[in-house]
């Protein structure tokens, strides 16, 4: 178990991303800068509030409006504010929101639920668990116990590419462009509404501004513009606006967690009692946040309710369940351990059944410098620093992917797979994969992502992508290398098991030949060879496991928390490109900052309408939020194949700033965002209590 | 966003005349963009004079300083004689929103900016400011809503170059086709209780065109309180200008208008600067405040944002 201060150890250490020019030039096209000829615009009417019954409307008018081609009503009764009440298809932008004006759709507001805590079921009449009386007994036998209830908001994906689908319909095949993290599944919900088969439809998502599991199938957007497209044998374009975004493009739940946590008075969990209330849409589920997770937590009685409010709909987002989840848990943990008077970091140790975990915990405190913690609350001034940790893992088991790799004539080695890269540098991963098992520099690469006529790929969920890919990409590139070094060997009359590839250039002793007069030996027009079989290439997976320190500092006459600095140790398996798998850190470390201090959609408690459904008051952290983050790649095995990144560095990061602000004050803020008002209020709560 | 017909003006005078209730003038455009993309503003025409050179200037004459209302809040900030001579306002224009902010937002659109409060910006909501029967954030979400001076409408002035020329007693000279008139900082901006449609004292056909800083204050200071460092609207501010020897001291973020804290000026009149007569000031200037459920937090901000300001002016240790 080790890591090295300059994270040089991934098979691509020093060159960034493959489409860097591309996408700070503009070059890089994404679905919103196709315009085929005839396109048109369609999109829909919304309920403006929580609860809406339409009362009136104006149809006729909006057919008046000169390129209006339809308005369809579909129902009268909307659930929340965003829903979809229907749709108008028109010829340009304009004509659609003149429509959208003109049909002046009118809606009386309803009782709207917006507050959790008013819905939720109490306690006492929620069914209990099977194991209650075990876990009232640990409690009974505990040396110290934690009540509280942690609380956390609903956070919206926020993607920078709202979400979009354009259909061309061509009878008996249809062309289709997307913002998705689904390139197959994206295509078969379009063919699926066309009535054309999957590979009648050829799907493009070559670029994409992030997705964050609110992208998976066609949704909304690419079902409107298939329909519409089919009906007009146009070209058809659904995007939603800023607005939109935040009101139905899916979020991540909220969360009640109320629990009560013993420990024996040496510091060891006993268990108790933990009810989740998950804040969710009108109707359904997926409200779960993982609390209790990761420590040895003994015998806990749980429960889960999802309570039902009259605001957008959940979907999948960076580790669903997971940081809301742990931001509770970790806050349970610093307060028993305040209660023990232990040690936070001593208390993780003797409860993480983790040993890579516990060993990344010790070298992540002589980052931090752990040992300049003080007692909670207690350094001097106005202005207070405080130090926290919090921890994740995730699992990395194996999934189906196909690539495949050419080899041209002219040296070019072209890398194939129909996978998505959502902005995570799935693109460069698959390249440098190929690049590195072939021997060969960038110079002779090129690669094609996101198109459903390329080899199948995963979905982008559950960190799967490189973890799926990366074994298929090496395998692929093996046969491409061994092909070449057998025409070489041919070629110097020799066996080719001598031969070795480096840096463009194939050796046997003393004899040189370089990487494209060796490919001039293709008769073919290229070499093909496509895995879909992880085979040697997937070895031995471990968790990826996450550590994050965070110092936080706390200015206690205004509430304002500013963080400082993170420590962020990621067991990432074998890097492969350095500074993608570092941004992908980094940026999960920014958006759970973000979660943690600022994010928070906030509705109106009358009309149950969004009032921060925008970018301004819908507040994300900025460039002079961010702290000096510290990514560390975490080697736990020098045999380990390509695992898990994309979610697990998220999970850390509110419950370690919460446990940081705690040291800080002296007092728990138990629920996020932690804002200057939060802050005030514990700090007053203190005051008062000692008074 | 409804379609609306362009109009740029090659300088002020011919603005001016073709100025009436059926054309929009576009400075930034940054407030004005935001207001028609979610249609609660309709205009028919803009006319734009954001390219007028002649009022875009920063002048230092003797302890006078004039800059005219088309600068940019980045020329602003790279101002090294406001930098030296009144940090205040400097460091409020030159750190305010972000860069590509800055460098389109002009001074006039700043100080004449519509409210940022959520329910005016909303279509979904016919608040009082846009003509309906109601102030949504007086039972809804109020936290970042006024704490001072409001009712019926509980806007706070957006401004964060307000608070600081309010403080230091500047002049704002205003143009129409009909001449030009001069009015006091302090009286340009209006309460809801007394303009209810209009956050200022412009009239039809008129446009604020230069502000005048007469006496440069001799210590001067701002304190903006974000809850995020880049890119947010401070939750409260203080101005502290020390002009003809008489402590000055503004609020901003807090009231419906840049609000000019009389028991806070009253505690300090023209003393030295103590950590405990900040303190006093920061004190006196929450007396004012009756916040409603959610914005309480409001009123320990004033009192450190005038402390800090007030010791910040005076060069000494917050």
């Amino acid at each position: 178990m080790s890591y090295r201060e300059d994270n040089h150890v991934a098979y691509e250490n020093e060159a960034v991303r493959l489409d860097i020019r591309e996408k700070v030039t503009g070059k890089a096209k994404y679905t919103t800068d196709y315009y085929p000829k005839d396109m048109l615009w369609a999109g829909y009417i919304r309920c403006p509030y929580g609860v809406g019954q339409l009362r009136s409307f104006d149809k006729d008018a909006a057919l008046k409006v000169p390129g209006v081609l339809e308005v369809e009503i579909t129902k009268r009764e909307g659930a929340y504010a965003g829903d979809r009440m229907g749709h108008i298809c028109a010829e340009s932008r304009q004509a659609y929101e003149a429509g959208l004006a003109a049909l002046n759709a009118q809606f009386r507001s309803g009782f709207a639920k917006t507050d959790p805590k008013m819905e939720m079921t109490p306690l006492d009449q929620i069914q209990q668990p099977d194991n209650l009386p075990q876990a009232n007994k640990v409690l009974e036998d505990a040396a110290v116990v934690v009540e509280a209830t942690y609380q956390t908001q609903v956070q919206t994906h926020c993607c920078l590419e709202p979400h979009i689908g354009m259909v061309d319909f061509k009878g008996d095949h249809a062309t289709a462009w997307g913002s998705t993290q689904g390139t197959f599944s994206f295509r078969n919900d379009l063919a699926g509404t066309l009535g054309l088969n999957n590979s009648d439809v050829e799907f493009h998502c070559e670029y994409i501004g992030g997705g964050f599991g609110s992208k998976f199938g066609a949704g909304a957007e690419g079902t409107l513009a298939a329909q519409m497209s089919k009906k007009y044998k146009r070209p058809c374009r659904v995007g939603l606006s800023r607005k939109e975004e935040q009101l139905d493009s899916g979020n991540r739940p909220g969360s009640i967690q109320m629990a009560k946590i013993g420990a024996t008075k040496d510091g060891k969990l006993l268990g108790g009692r933990v009810h989740i209330a998950g804040v969710v849409g009108p109707t359904g589920g997926g409200g779960g946040a993982r609390n209790p997770s990761r420590y040895n937590f003994g015998t806990v009685a749980t429960t889960h309710e999802d309570v039902h409010l009259n605001a957008g709909y959940p979907r999948a987002m960076r580790a669903p369940g997971h940081p809301q989840g742990v931001f509770g848990v970790e806050m349970m943990m610093e307060e028993l351990a305040a209660k023990l008077g232990m040690d936070p970091l001593e208390f993780r140790l003797k409860n993480d059944p983790h040993e890579n975990r516990r060993e990344m915990l010790k070298v992540g405190a002589e980052m931090i410098g752990w040992n300049r913690r003080k007692p909670n609350g207690s350094s001097e001034g106005p202005i207070k620093r405080g130090l926290g940790v919090a921890v994740a893992d995730w699992g990395n088991g194996p999934g189906g992917a196909t690539v495949t790799v050419e080899v041209y004539p002219d040296g070019t080695v072209v890398a194939l797979s129909g996978s998505q890269d959502i902005g995570t540098g799935f693109r460069t991963m698959l390249g440098d994969c190929v690049l590195h098992q072939m021997g060969l520099p960038r110079k002779f690469l090129k690669v094609k992502v996101g198109n459903s006529t390329l080899p199948p790929g995963p979905a982008s969920g559950g960190s799967v992508t490189s973890r799926f890919v990366a074994p298929k990409a090496l395998g692929a590139a093996d046969q491409a290398r061994q092909a070449i070094l057998k025409l070489v060997a041919q070629e110097w009359q020799t066996d080719a098991a001598g031969l070795s590839i480096a840096d463009g250039v194939i050796r046997n002793g003393s004899r040189e030949m370089a990487w494209q007069q060796a490919c001039r030996l293709i008769t073919d027009d290229r070499l093909t060879f496509s895995s879909s079989e992880d085979g040697a290439f997937r070895t031995r997976p471990t968790d990826s496991d996450a550590v994050q320190f965070v110092e936080v500092e706390v200015d206690t006459e205004t509430g304002i928390v500013r963080v400082i600095k993170v420590v962020a140790l990621q067991d990432v398996g074998q890097p492969v490109n350095r500074h993608t798998v570092e941004n992908q850190i980094t940026g999960a470390v920014i958006q759970g900052l973000s979660f943690a201090l600022f994010e928070d959609r906030t509705l109106d408690p009358t009309l149950g309408a969004m009032v921060n459904a925008d970018m301004e008051y819908y507040k994300i952290a900025g460039p002079a939020d961010v702290p000096k983050i510290v990514p560390v790649l975490w080697i736990s095995r020098d045999d380990v194949s390509v695992n898990s990144l994309g979610e697990p560095p998220v999970i850390p990061t509110p419950g370690a700033i919460g446990c940081a602000v705690f040291n800080a004050i002296g007092a728990p803020v138990r629920q996020m965002p932690i804002t200057p008002a939060r802050v005030l209020e514990a700090i007053a709560g203190m005051e008062g209590g000692r008074a | 966003m409804k379609p609306f017909t362009y109009e740029v003006a090659d300088d002020l005078d011919s603005a001016l005349t073709v100025l009436n209730n059926q054309r929009t003038l576009k400075a930034g455009g940054l407030d004005l963009v935001d207001r028609m993309k979610e249609r609660i503003e309709l205009p028919d025409t803009i006319v734009s004079i954001g390219g007028i050179d002649a009022l875009r200037y920063i002048k230092e004459d003797g302890n006078t300083i004039r800059i005219g209302c088309l600068s940019t809040l980045a020329d602003i900030g790279r101002s090294k004689m406001l930098a030296e001579r009144f940090p205040a306002f400097h460091e409020s224009a030159g750190g305010a929103a972000t860069p590509q902010v800055r460098e389109q937002a002009t001074l006039g659109g700043n100080l004449c900016q519509r409210p940022r409060c959520w329910y005016f910006r909303s279509i979904d909501f016919d608040c009082l400011k846009k003509g309906g029967g109601t102030c949504y954030a007086i039972e809804g979400e109020n936290r970042y809503h006024a704490v001072i001076g409001g009712g019926p409408c509980h806007i706070v002035h957006p401004s964060n170059c307000a608070p600081p020329l309010v403080a230091a007693d500047a002049e704002f000279v205003i143009k129409s086709a009909k001449g030009e008139r001069t009015v006091k900082a302090a009286d340009f901006f209006k309460l809801p209780r007394e303009s209810m449609y209009a956050e200022n004292q412009l009239e039809e056909g008129e446009v604020l065109a230069e502000v005048v800083i007469p006496n440069v204050p001799t210590h001067s200071a701002s304190v903006e309180l974000r809850e995020k460092q880049s890119f947010d609207w401070p939750m409260a501010m203080a101005s502290a200008a020390k002009v003809n020897g008489q402590w000055r001291i503004c609020l901003g973020a807090v009231a419906p208008i840049p609000w000019l804290s009389q028991p806070a000026m009253n505690v300090v009149g023209s003393s030295d600067i103590t950590s405990e007569l900040a303190a006093k000031a920061g004190e006196a200037a929450a007396e004012e405040a009756e916040p409603m459920a959610q914005n309480a937090y409001k009123v320990q901000l004033i009192k450190v944002a005038v402390k800090r300001a007030l010791l910040i002016a005076s060069g000494k240790q917050v």
